[in-house]
């Protein structure tokens, strides 16, 4: 089975997972749009971007929903994740400096499964949520 | 308004995908994962997994890469895809796309070497009136097989149209 970073019996609700901080630079949206295949020209195209109106290319939102995943299996294992869903709630703008929440809501067994229920979201330095959702994760 | 619900119910499309190594770890560095478990297979191993597993969101990503012409199965939408159909029309009056909301459920792991059975359904449109817009919903799953016919995720899709 996959490796389950964090012990059932010692996590608690309302424990939170170490902060993930990445300031959103164009390299990691080109390459994002590289890795993922999204080449829609409002994330990798300042000129095109501006000429929709906007003040520049702004990330893919699953960029955002990968970063705040890697922000949960940090801690809680690759491989741990059973359900991730998110809500994309605002754009994300390059300069900006992400930084993650991640807290147990539940703990719980389900079929000899030990899960945890997450609660998590991705803001920048002023609090403006970007992406917010739930997980539910294996413990060991 | 357009009733969009005779759409409810019909695929979207179906693809083999084969889960290949060089596009799982390229993913897992572009979201700045240098977890060593994404980027050796030994350590895969070492870690309880047949092989380098994907990270929880490439399942959006994977029918970019390995899903090639001669494995492709029947297209059962007949040539006409929901999405496009039902996009098409609200874009047609103008309006904004949004990608609402993403969920992801794994029923086993996810790794290197999988070859998947992928099948697209529309699972719900619906509309909503919200501070003077019509909000209009539009939820696709994408399940996916493995040979061996067990899930291995469930990947839901839920797109907004504001107008």
């Amino acid at each position: 089975m996959p490796e389950s970073k964090l012990n059932f019996d010692e996590v608690n609700e309302g424990d939170e997972a170490p902060v993930l901080t990445h300031e959103l630079t164009r390299t990691d949206l080109v390459r994002y749009a590289g890795a993922s295949g999204d080449f829609n020209p409002m994330h990798t195209d300042e000129v095109a971007a501006k000429e929709a109106g906007l003040p520049s290319v702004f990330g893919h939102g699953m960029f955002s929903a990968g970063l705040l995943a890697r922000a949960i299996t940090d801690w809680t294992g690759v491989g741990s994740v059973k359900r991730y869903k998110v809500r994309f709630t605002k754009q994300t703008w390059p300069g900006e400096k992400l930084t993650s929440s991640v807290t147990v809501t539940a703990k719980r067994k389900e079929e000899g499964e030990n899960l945890l229920d997450l609660e998590c979201s991705l803001a920048n330095e002023g609090g403006e949520v970007k992406v917010a959702g739930e997980a539910t994760v294996t413990a060991a | 308004m357009s009733d969009f619900s005779g759409w409810i119910g019909k695929p979207t499309g179906a693809h083999t995908v084969t889960v290949e190594r060089g596009p799982v770890s390229n993913f897992a560095t572009a979201l700045t994962d240098e977890s060593a478990i994404y980027h050796d297979a030994s350590a895969a191993r070492d870690a309880g997994f047949d092989n380098i597993p994907a990270p929880p969101t490439y399942p959006f990503a994977m029918q970019h890469w390995g899903t090639f012409d001669e494995d492709q199965p029947d297209d059962p939408t007949g040539g006409v895809n929901p999405m496009a159909e039902v996009l098409g029309e609200l874009m047609s009056s103008g309006g904004l796309m949004l990608h609402g909301e993403q969920e992801f459920e794994f029923h086993k792991p996810l790794v290197v070497g999988q070859r998947l059975h992928h099948e697209g359904e529309v699972k719900d449109i619906y509309s909503k009136e919200s501070k003077g817009k019509t909000m209009t919903f539009m939820v696709v799953e994408d399940r996916y097989t493995d040979d061996d016919g067990d899930p291995v995720v469930t990947s839901t899709m839920n797109l907004i149209h504001r107008a």
